[in-house]
């Protein structure tokens, strides 16, 4: 069980790291909005860049996001049910309805791949003005939702278990990396 | 009687007028003439697809019809940039439909997209012409404007000495109105008229930026292969069809709504002065050697082209 | 398969997996996967990749992230800490007082963004912990942040109108004139609900015991605390109505704004600008996954025929002109509760305008009543966004029931103000005529 034990902490680490990392994307996308407006409205010279290149940034900044979030449970529901639920019935209950997350992630995952590969197979541009890659945002798409595969496996190892009294995880160490970050 | 239902994607939102008048005629014209046996179910823009991958959806078969701009499919069609048109080649719409369907240009662009799976039939020819909110009357007046663009016509502008940008069109409204930028196009009459551009820009300006074959019907060939000949027949007269009939009403209605415009909302025709003109057409040719170095067919494309405009007295 | 009956098993199965507690993306995401497999089989998940590719390069939604870091640094540094503190000296001394600077500030807010979502996280982040801190309610809390959140959408500039006036060819600048008034209306009658509330039942928004309510010397102190959120909506709506900037780049002059408060209060520092960085990456991801999902969703909805569902609705509604205005306002009502905007317009508004212009009503005016019946969507159980928007930022303690019963009064109100603008139609279409 140490195997799963190490994929489950690597993987939510993995996730961690990009998360921080992408986080700071804000950053780069208030200052060329910024830039824009300066050169616009200070020289009167708007550049054909910023807000493309800001844009771009944003859905890689977005489509990223999807496993950090799952790692910190961020992604919201409806807890009507759930609250009322003793936590291995909960966890039961999770392992059911993660038919649904695959369904839909492997689906994205699919043909994500599908698109990116179709994108870099003549590395495509935007044939805007500015004309950058654009690859690399679509090859965004299949990473940041494997990123999201892999950490709704963590969570669906970590609900079986809880379901069946497992021990490659218990719950409370992990809520107390959780508060480190939070 | 088996009946077909094709599942057709627009890149034109609902209000737009080529949305009734191109996709509402070419549906009453296949149904009327297929005795109801092929049917089309219409989609606003955005609703299955991005604009941007309907080309692939067609291509892949998911869509069986769509409509689009070149400018959407470049990354696999090498003449795109020149089918959505190189900044002030032609002057009359009469010159690009001619060089589209009597210089083999469309069938050169149908051979292009066929290696994709692709049914490419042009739906109209027409101009893209801006609207300012102050006139321009010299060399200076156009080069200290900030102008709302896309694509090929941005490089141009700002290449010309304008200041182009791109704003997203839901804001574009916003920014003419408050004076982010001073100009945009977005079509001609009819689309600034239907984006509102009027109310906060009141110059109209000629001569067109363009023209071109700027909104294309695309058909995937699987789905056209499993029609019956006759049926397949139907489809592609009525697109031949639809190209001069669409052209021509275009050519109408755009002039209407300007009309409507100049009466009931203050436009003015603003012509740019001769020494502007003559400025932004050696600009223009400039940049159309770029477009033909993206292949051998493109490079052909463009060599019939300057024959062309050389016959006219244009070069 | 009938569309009625898709229509019934698809949204049927979205409240299935809701209740069952998997988050809202992934239900909206799994459940169009597959009933696409059904209807249009493997090759359609195309359309759910080219939706989310989509979405990532809609430009207008680059606003949230930088408003939602903007409230970060905000509340993170304490300038939207004394700006309550200044409110409760000020007005802590009436019931209700603190609900009704919440308000002023949506209201406020609403001028400066046109989409949904980042005005509801923002507000949740600044305005909840505040009046919860001061024995607020958390229901009257909750739904208060809830309905002002979503005003953003009504008062101009508005992403939404634009959208509407796109589709259904209608003037923008009429459309952003005709949501003014009704703004103004909705303000009024929700300030009006949240006084006598409070008058009659204390306990919901307490006011601030006599002697707590601090000298004249201690108030005019406080009033430092506004000038710097002050100066951070002067730069926003400057920019925006001085023609400086576009109303997303004014996102970025508001975290502009944000910083040099940041500096004046002395907590320009990583750690504090990391750490909302991460906050916001968070809540920006949560959104634009259920918006990812929500756009899938829609998408698949109309390849399944949503719009010949609404052609057969609309056909033999009883009740005449007003019926068939009402009938219109209900279906929307619906779909709002779980499809997005931009859905609900392509799937509505072609099948609704040609009937609403061949009744001669104003389509500007049917445009007031589209958007606010769409805000009420956002904040109505069991699928509106908002409330999902507010579940991700308020205290673990706070439950999605909370959040679901907090709206009820809310919706009622306006679902008032609907009633009032189809009986005096002028309050909309009075000002866009002043004006054009
Ligand atoms: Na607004
Ligand atoms: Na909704």
């Amino acid at each position: 069980m140490g195997v799963l034990s190490a994929f489950m902490k690597g993987i939510t680490r993995l996730n961690d790291f990009v998360g921080r990392w992408i986080a700071l994307l804000v950053f780069v996308m208030f200052a060329f909005l910024l830039l824009e407006v300066g050169f616009r409205y200070l020289f009167n010279s708007p550049t054909v860049w910023t807000n493309e290149l800001t844009q771009l940034l944003f859905g890689v900044y977005a489509v990223m996001s999807g496993g950090y979030i799952m790692a910190h449970r961020g992604h919201v529901n409806v807890d009507l049910i759930h609250s009322h639920l003793a936590p291995r019935k909960r966890a039961f209950l999770d392992i059911i309805t993660s038919v649904v997350f695959f369904i839909f992630t492997l689906a994205l995952l699919w043909f994500g791949i599908d698109m990116a590969r179709d994108s870099m197979s003549s590395w495509e541009t935007s044939f805007s003005a500015w004309n950058p890659p654009i690859w690399p945002v679509k090859l965004a798409i299949p990473v940041g939702t494997g990123l999201l595969v892999l950490q709704g496996l963590v969570k669906l190892l970590e609900d079986i278990a809880i379901a069946f009294n497992l021990d490659y995880y218990r719950p409370s160490e992990q809520a107390e990396e959780e508060e480190e970050y939070l | 009687q088996e009946t077909v239902t094709w599942k057709v994607q627009s890149h034109w939102p609902g209000s737009s007028s080529s949305y009734t008048d191109s996709l509402g005629r070419l549906k009453r014209v296949i149904e009327e003439r297929t005795d109801g046996r092929l049917k089309l179910q219409l989609f606003e823009a955005g609703a299955l697809f991005k604009a941007k991958d309907t080309f692939d959806a067609v291509s892949r078969g998911i869509l069986e019809m769509g409509t689009i701009s070149p400018s959407y499919a470049q990354d696999k069609m090498t003449l795109a940039g020149i089918a959505s048109g190189l900044p002030f080649a032609f002057r009359h719409v009469w010159e690009a439909a001619y060089f589209h369907q009597n210089m083999g240009f469309e069938q050169m662009l149908r051979d292009e997209a066929a290696k994709y799976g692709v049914y490419w039939a042009t739906d109209k020819v027409y101009p893209t012409e801006m609207v300012v909110k102050k006139p321009i009357k010299s060399w200076d007046d156009f080069t200290s404007l900030k102008i709302r663009s896309s694509g090929a016509l941005q490089t141009f502008l700002t290449e010309a000495g304008a200041a182009a940008s791109y704003i997203p069109g839901s804001e574009l409204y916003s920014a003419l109105d408050s004076g982010i930028v001073d100009g945009a196009h977005w079509g001609a009459a009819q689309g600034a008229y239907s984006m509102g551009l009027y109310e906060v820009a009141k110059y109209h300006v000629k001569p067109a930026l363009n023209i071109a074959g700027t909104d294309v019907i695309i058909v995937s060939q699987k789905a056209l292969d499993k029609l019956p000949e006759d049926m397949q027949k139907i489809v592609k007269q009525a697109l031949d069809e639809q190209f001069w009939v669409r052209t021509n009403e275009y050519q109408y209605k755009e002039r209407v709504t300007l009309a409507k415009a100049i009466a009931e909302q203050g436009v003015q025709i603003n012509t740019l002065p001769d020494d502007v003109q003559a400025k932004l057409v050696k600009t223009a040719q400039g940049m159309w050697d770029e477009e033909g170095k993206r292949s051998e067919e493109a490079k052909k494309a463009l060599g019939m082209l300057k024959e062309f405009l050389g016959n006219l007295g244009y070069l | 398969m009938s569309i009625e009956l898709l229509t019934l098993l698809f949204f049927g199965s979205l409240l299935f997996f809701l209740l069952l507690g998997l988050p809202l993306a992934f239900v909206l995401g799994g459940v169009s996967v597959v009933f696409l497999y059904f209807t249009w089989g493997f090759d359609s998940f195309f359309m759910v990749a080219s939706q989310i590719w989509g979405t990532m390069g809609s430009f207008t939604l680059v606003a949230i992230p930088l408003f939602v870091f903007m409230a970060m640094v905000l509340e993170r540094t304490g300038v939207a800490k004394d700006l309550y503190r200044m409110m409760h000296l000020w007005f802590g001394g009436i019931r209700g007082g603190l609900a009704l600077g919440t308000l002023a500030i949506c209201a406020v807010f609403a001028a400066m963004v046109g989409i949904s979502g980042a005005a509801v996280v923002a507000m949740g982040t600044i305005a909840l912990p505040s009046m919860l801190e001061r024995g607020y309610d958390r229901k009257m809390a909750l739904g208060v942040i809830n309905t002002g959140g979503g005003w953003g959408i009504l008062i101009p500039p508005s992403i939404l109108m634009i959208l509407y006036a796109l589709i259904t060819g209608v003037s923008v600048g009429q459309m952003f004139a005709a949501g003014i008034m009704p703004g103004v209306l909705l303000m009024v009658l929700t300030a009006i609900y949240v006084l006598v509330r409070a008058h009659l039942q204390p306990h919901l928004a307490p006011a601030l015991p006599k002697e707590e309510r601090g000298t004249w010397g201690e108030k005019f102190r406080a009033l430092r605390a506004v000038l710097l959120p002050i100066g951070v909506v002067v730069m926003v709506l400057g920019s925006i109505i001085g023609g400086i900037t576009t109303p997303t780049e004014a996102a970025a002059m508001g975290v502009l704004g944000a910083l040099i408060s940041a500096a004046v209060y002395r907590q320009f520092k990583w750690s504090i600008m990391q750490e909302a960085a991460i906050r916001t990456f968070k809540l920006t991801g949560m959104i634009m996954w259920i918006l990812f999902a929500a756009h899938a969703f829609s998408a698949a909805y109309q390849s399944m025929g949503a719009q010949d569902l609404i052609e057969g609705l609309m056909q033999g509604i009883p009740g005449g002109a007003w019926g068939i205005i009402i009938a219109m306002m209900v279906i929307v009502f619906f779909l709002a509760m779980v499809l997005d905007p931009v859905g609900i317009m392509l799937i509505t508004l072609p099948v609704f305008m040609p009937i609403v212009k061949s009744l001669g009503f104003d389509p500007v005016w049917f445009g007031i009543l589209f958007v606010i019946n769409m805000e009420i969507g956002y904040m109505t159980p069991p699928f509106g966004f908002n409330l999902f928007y507010l579940k991700g930022v308020v205290p673990p303690g706070i439950t999605m029931k909370d959040i679901y019963t907090s709206v009820i009064p809310f919706v009622l109100i306006e679902i008032v103000a609907i009633g009032i603008i189809m009986a005096f139609p002028e309050i909309a279409t009075w000002l866009p005529g002043v004006f054009f």
